[in-house]
């Protein structure tokens, strides 16, 4: 499975805690939902005891649905193909104080 | 003339030791306990443990950005209340070692400049031309960072519940933007209420927006185990 069952097993509890339905609505005004947590962690455990076809199915795809969510939105900026060719580029003398 | 105008233009001005043209002498007194080893203490215990910074150190590496205490991070004597800044002209996170005083400031300060480093290290952001670019960074910084949880602004004196924490995102992103930027609040507002949409819903690389460290390790349990999560899909 794409994570370990007890993974989804403790982010179902998380997010049901007081602390993090007072931060969700502190964020979003609404309550979380937390229900598919429980439902991946039954379906991991389907899915890892008796190799169900259905439960894997079904938790591949609540994780992409997962990842389609993350992506809600339009960029502002262009990604890059490659890091800034400055990053590891040396300090001048004058900036570089020590050494 | 020029450099003082450009200096203030992008906020340099905030920065004074990073004048080139007046480097500060370095004495043997501060090389005891002064701010700058308080704050290159501070920096490498939040560098260790920080959940939130451990994931964004992660994610810079994994993105060809790997980052060196000290190469990439800088302790300086800051004017004003500003505890940090980055500078992509010489790709360094400042840290305001005279205005952060508390681990937990220092665990946020580097966390805000993280994302502002990882956003100049995975896309073409123009810092200094597009104020777009430096809205959207300001608002994930805001939201992702921890700036604006509840008990961060409930000792502000900001008091609000209800989607509060969307109200302190665009309130602290238009204050650094004009912090940085000589633009008048109407136009930082507009700026950021036209981006807002947009940023506030990139949670990279958290994906999700971390409310406090048990976010922040679950974010982070998860980013370690990629590999194995996308091939399982």
């Amino acid at each position: 499975p794409p994570r370990a069952c007890e993974d989804y097993l403790s982010e179902f509890r998380h997010c049901k805690s007081f602390r993090n339905r007072f931060h969700h609505y502190y964020t979003y005004g609404t309550a979380p939902s937390c229900q598919q947590w429980k439902a991946d962690y039954h379906n991991c455990s389907e899915w890892e005891r008796h190799k169900l076809t259905e439960a894997k199915d079904a938790l591949q795809k609540s994780e992409r649905r997962r990842l389609e969510e993350q992506k809600n939105f339009t960029p502002v900026w262009k990604l890059r193909q490659a890091p800034p060719g400055d990053w590891h580029r040396p300090l001048d003398q004058e900036t570089q104080q020590d050494s | 003339m020029g450099q003082t105008k450009q200096d203030e233009e992008y906020g340099y001005d905030l920065f004074p030791e990073r004048n080139a043209r007046n480097p500060k002498q370095i004495t043997i007194r501060d090389g005891l306990f002064t701010f700058r080893n308080k704050c290159q203490g501070m920096l490498r215990f939040a560098m260790e443990t920080s959940p939130y910074a451990k994931l964004l150190l992660s994610a810079m590496k994994n993105s060809g950005c790997k980052v060196f205490k000290d190469r990439h991070f800088s302790c300086e004597d800051c004017d004003g209340t500003v505890s940090g800044g980055f500078d992509a002209a010489s790709s360094q996170i400042v840290l305001c070692q005279n205005n952060i005083h508390q681990q937990a400031h220092m665990n946020r300060v580097v966390t805000h400049e993280l994302i502002h480093a990882f956003d100049h290290c995975r896309a073409h952001v123009d810092w200094f031309n597009n104020f777009r670019h430096l809205a959207c960074s300001e608002i994930r910084a805001a939201n992702l960072s921890g700036d604006c949880s509840f008990s961060n602004e409930f000792s502000r004196f900001n008091f609000g519940l209800k989607e509060h924490h969307q109200q302190c995102v665009r309130g602290r992103a238009v204050r650094s933007i004009l912090a940085v930027r000589k633009v008048s609040r109407e136009e930082a507002q507009k700026i950021v209420d036209e981006v807002f949409d947009s940023c506030f819903n990139d949670h990279a690389p958290f994906g999700r927006i971390p409310h406090g460290n048990k976010d922040a390790k679950f974010a982070y349990r998860e980013y370690m185990n990629r590999d194995r999560y996308y091939a399982n899909l």
